[in-house]
């Protein structure tokens, strides 16, 4: 089933927010907070349900994205890119997955249940990549801007 | 008065609260390391080593005479918030304007301050969390608010037993078993309900997604120990709410009706 782009976009915002009070994060970065785990939902639903790409790559490439504008309002807003990214990545997070493949174990079908935890253990893993390509990214450009700083 | 001389104990004293609250407000380790060493490298103390792991902070010089400080993390939660304060507090450290014992009990106040959204508002967004979820995965309108009623009672379950101190396990198979309970109760209310989508999303507040993609991330770190420990949290925590969801559906398949 495909999911229209601005269906996803208004779900996937309530429950970023959402997320982001069961976090206790600061009140004035809720929305912000909404509207990138927003943009991470719609494109990774546009990868993977419109243009059909794998799992792995969609998860990688919305990752890239919600995480630069992560960096960015990390930047703007004077806060820890970590209060931006642990709601941001929720809609991504392959908790339900992880739940599904050890409901299954319980289930006795094991085959499914160990291919969906390592499908999940797959996504996780295009997560974290997605993460450390961008902020690694912004550290290295950080780092030669103010080289001269360091220095002193 | 700032924070502008301070001997080395009271550096490190500092430096040891301010790793407390970040690894008991859920950050992550390479975090923690990063704000100790920064803190004692602005105080000038080098040659601090320090090892975070999600339950234990050590901390200590590499003199064979010099100090050493471990601090046991008992339990963890996520406080986005107190995060937030610290990397403030780091960021404008030649600003800062308490001494060191008013920032020690400010920071050690922290510990026990009260998180800034109460339990009705946590409920509150745990049922508009499992909403969202639902309708995302594809629920229909009914789902939707099946998944708000479900969210918003496990929740309510677990803040209520909260005063029990129940470990981690049982917390979240209480939690698997009153959204499996409720999720039932309301496909018997409605026919247009689909079981599967208000489970999925009802299950996604409890669900460790978070922990075992931050558990990823501390692997590609560098950080092992952090990487295991918190991995091994991620599928415990998912086992115990499948077996908790698991055990009344089929207690539920098997019986049905007449378990009343």
């Amino acid at each position: 089933m495909v999911m229209g782009l601005y269906e996803s976009f208004v779900y996937s915002f309530l429950a970023t927010i959402a997320f982001a009070a069961l976090f206790q994060a600061p009140k004035r970065t809720l929305i912000i907070s909404g509207v990138i785990g927003a943009i991470g939902w719609v494109v990774f639903v546009y990868l993977r349900q419109h243009l059909e790409y794998n799992s792995f790559h969609s998860n990688f490439i919305a990752t890239m994205a919600l995480a630069l504008v992560c960096e960015l309002s990390a930047r703007i807003f004077k806060q820890p890119a970590t209060v931006f990214l642990i709601p941001g990545i929720i809609p991504l997070v392959p908790g339900l997955g992880m739940y599904q493949g050890m409901k299954q174990i319980i289930e006795k079908s094991f085959g499914d249940g160990v291919n969906i935890l390592l499908t999940a253990g797959t996504d996780a893993a295009a997560i974290a990549l997605g993460i450390m390509f961008t902020a690694s990214i912004f550290r290295v450009l950080k780092i030669s801007a103010t080289k001269k700083f360091w220095n002193k | 008065m700032s924070l502008n001389n301070l001997n080395r104990k009271q550096t490190l004293d500092i430096a040891m609260v301010l790793g407390k609250v970040l690894l008991k407000s859920g950050a992550e380790t390479s975090r923690v390391e990063d704000t100790i060493e920064r803190f004692c490298n602005k105080n000038h103390c080098y040659g601090v080593n320090v090892f975070v792991t999600p339950t234990v902070i050590v901390l200590g010089d590499e003199e064979p005479d010099g100090y050493s400080c471990v601090s046991r993390i008992r339990s963890r939660s996520t406080n986005l918030q107190i995060v937030s304060e610290v990397n403030d507090f780091m960021y404008n450290l030649d600003k800062w304007e308490l001494d060191y014992q008013e920032t020690m009990d400010f920071f050690n106040g922290k510990l026990t301050e009260k998180p800034p959204y109460n339990d009705k508002l946590i409920c509150i967004a745990s049922g508009l969390a499992s909403a969202g979820f639902s309708g995302m995965l594809g629920g229909n309108s009914h789902d939707f608010i099946a998944a708000f009623v479900t969210g918003f009672v496990a929740m309510l379950v677990l803040k209520l037993l909260g005063g029990f101190r129940p470990s981690a396990f049982w917390e979240n198979a209480l939690a698997g078993a009153s959204i499996a309970a409720v999720a039932i109760m309301c496909c018997a209310v409605s026919v247009q309900c689909t079981m599967d989508k208000i489970i999925v999303g009802a299950v996604m507040p409890f669900v460790p997604g978070v922990a075992f993609t931050n558990g990823l991330r501390d692997y590609m770190a560098g950080d092992l120990v952090s990487g295991n420990s918190r991995v091994a949290e991620a599928v415990l925590f998912a086992t115990s709410i499948a077996i908790g969801l698991a055990f009344v559906l089929q207690a539920w398949h098997k019986w049905g009706w007449n378990l009343w």
